[in-house]
């Protein structure tokens, strides 16, 4: 509702590093200078994930973070899309021994996967433009169509009472 | 006593990290941090591994200093097993660990000055590392993780042609970043926001153990491993230091030390074009023990390791420089006024959470036993 109204072209980024070496977030760091200029296809990022529409996750699930990310997960509110940034948030990558769960799409589901260790920054903001808008409206209409059913169904149980 | 509690997401972070700051007032007190949400083990999967596998992780430690963990890890065998390594491939890595100590710095400044919320500088800083990352992807073949090291030398030579570019292309860096290091110097709201906030004095820095430009910030120029590494021996290196110990000094350290990398970068590359031979050497690794350090971005790095003949990997361990300025922290908390300067204190000491979290410990009879080296 609100997206289709007045934030109809802007998409606000969460990053959640769930234990990468942080090549993947300072490419996406570098995103934000003037040559890739993120902010004029109207992507905003910040690190608050009740704001946000899409998170960004980087780096294999620690065991200490698959709690946490699930809790950011239902923390941020729908619509919301998931992109896995890196190897090591595809599968686990060269962590896949050590203490890590392996994989974001064990925890929470994923919408897009950018391959690379690390992506360059402009692979990033291509997956996220490509990605974003049109799941961003898909997961809207599917929302309006679960509240008009809901709302459908409180109105008979209204006239089931009088 | 009011406590705000920062992280593990939290918009001033990049990376996870819990802080409890407890305040009287609107003033900082103490901090308690909270650590262990990057623990991947690295050590023990590096375990058994041969050498050359583990040079890669070695690599992962640290997304923002990757090359000095390679070239620490690379040092550290080839001085177990005295391996001589050839003239050029010396200077090579001399030349990609001060680009990559520039665009760490550079980073390091950017989030700096977001922290004090001079977005201009910022954004400055970022698109002028850009040139950086351009010259370290035209030597190495990659923008962050590069593959450039391997124990014995280097992967990939370079022509006269790339010594032009990197040439020209410095020219027009150093000329940005004066402008922009000006700027940083000479404006009255950065400086109303950094100097005499978050003092470090000299006869604390023994007491936390702080290293890199935190510990030259407050006039300890011999922190600088550096002054003890062959190569740099033969540069004629000098440290760049400060005696104030605020926020101020940190910044400017690494400023300046942007400018001595260039000027290390440019002797190299006269000193790589006067030398002849090979780039990378066939290497026969004897097994031992052996310990190695390097001065990284942020401080001093050690590597520790244990290795049998042939190259398999006994035991690693690693120490990063972020452990010891996380500790400083808590004591420039003192002269901090009001919460949003703690929180560019913490920007100041260029934090890097994923190189720190390896410790082992052991729980015996209740009680908490970091587990020596050797043990295992």
């Amino acid at each position: 509702m609100v997206k289709k109204l007045f934030r109809k072209r802007s998409i606000n980024v969460c990053i959640v590093n769930t234990g990468g070496c942080n090549g993947c977030d300072i490419e996406i760091v570098s995103c934000l200078s003037a040559r890739y200029d993120i902010e004029q296809y109207g992507i905003y990022v910040h690190n608050n994930p009740k704001e946000a529409d899409v998170l960004l996750v980087t780096g294999p699930v620690t065991l200490q973070w698959a709690e946490r990310l699930k809790e950011i997960y239902e923390k941020t509110p729908e619509p919301k899309i998931v992109v896995a940034v890196g190897a090591c948030a595809l599968s686990g990558g060269i962590f896949k021994e050590g203490h890590v769960v392996g994989g974001v799409h064990k925890v929470i589901p994923v919408d897009a996967k950018i391959p690379g260790c690390p992506p360059r920054p402009s692979e990033i903001i291509e997956a996220i433009l490509k990605v974003a808008p049109k799941a961003l409206a898909m997961r809207e209409e599917k929302l309006k169509e679960q509240l008009k059913e809901k709302n459908i169904g409180q109105n008979e149980k209204l006239k089931n009472r009088i | 006593m009011a406590t705000v509690p920062i992280g593990p997401i939290h918009p001033i972070l990049k990376e996870p990290l819990r802080i409890k700051l407890i305040l009287e007032g609107e003033k900082p007190v103490d901090a308690e941090i909270e650590m262990g949400y990057v623990h991947r083990g690295i050590e023990k999967i590096m375990e058994g591994k041969h050498c050359h596998k583990g040079i890669y992780l070695a690599e992962r430690v640290c997304g923002i200093c990757s090359f000095i963990h390679t070239m620490t890890f690379a040092e550290c065998i080839e001085h177990i097993s005295k391996i001589e390594i050839p003239d050029k491939a010396k200077y090579l890595r001399v030349i990609a660990c001060e680009l990559e100590r520039i665009h760490s710095h550079l980073i390091a400044s950017a989030v700096y000055n977001l922290s004090i919320e001079h977005e201009t500088l910022g954004i400055w800083l970022l698109n002028v590392r850009e040139i950086i990352m351009d010259l370290i992807e035209m030597i190495t073949g990659n923008r962050v993780n590069m593959g450039y090291i391997v124990v014995g030398g280097v992967r990939r030579d370079i022509n006269r042609e790339m010594i032009d570019a990197i040439n020209k292309k410095l020219d027009i860096f150093v000329e940005e970043l004066k402008n922009i290091i000006e700027v940083f110097e000479t404006g009255p709201l950065i400086a109303l926001r950094s100097k005499g906030i978050a003092i470090l004095p000299y006869h604390e820095i023994m007491r936390t153990r702080a290293v890199g430009p935190v510990c030259r910030g407050s006039g300890l120029p011999e922190s600088d491993w550096r002054l003890r590494h062959p190569t740099y021996q033969e540069l004629k290196f000098k440290p760049v230091w400060r005696k104030e110990g605020d926020n101020f000094a940190r910044m400017m350290v690494r400023h300046e030390e942007i400018l001595e990398s260039v000027r290390l970068i440019r002797k190299c590359l006269e000193l790589y074009e006067e030398s002849q031979g090979d780039i990378r050497v066939k290497v026969d690794i004897k097994g031992g023990k052996g310990e190695w350090r390097n001065e990284a971005p942020r401080g001093e790095l050690l590597y520790k390791m244990e290795i049998t003949d042939g190259g398999l990997i006994k035991r690693i361990m690693i120490r990063t420089p972020t452990v010891m300025n996380l500790e400083a922290y808590k004591y420039m908390l003192k002269t901090c006024p009001t919460v949003s300067d703690a929180v560019s204190a913490y920007a100041s000491i260029d934090p890097c959470i994923s190189c720190t979290e390896r410790t082992i410990i052991a729980v015996k009879d209740g009680k908490e036993v970091p587990i020596k080296f050797g043990q295992i």
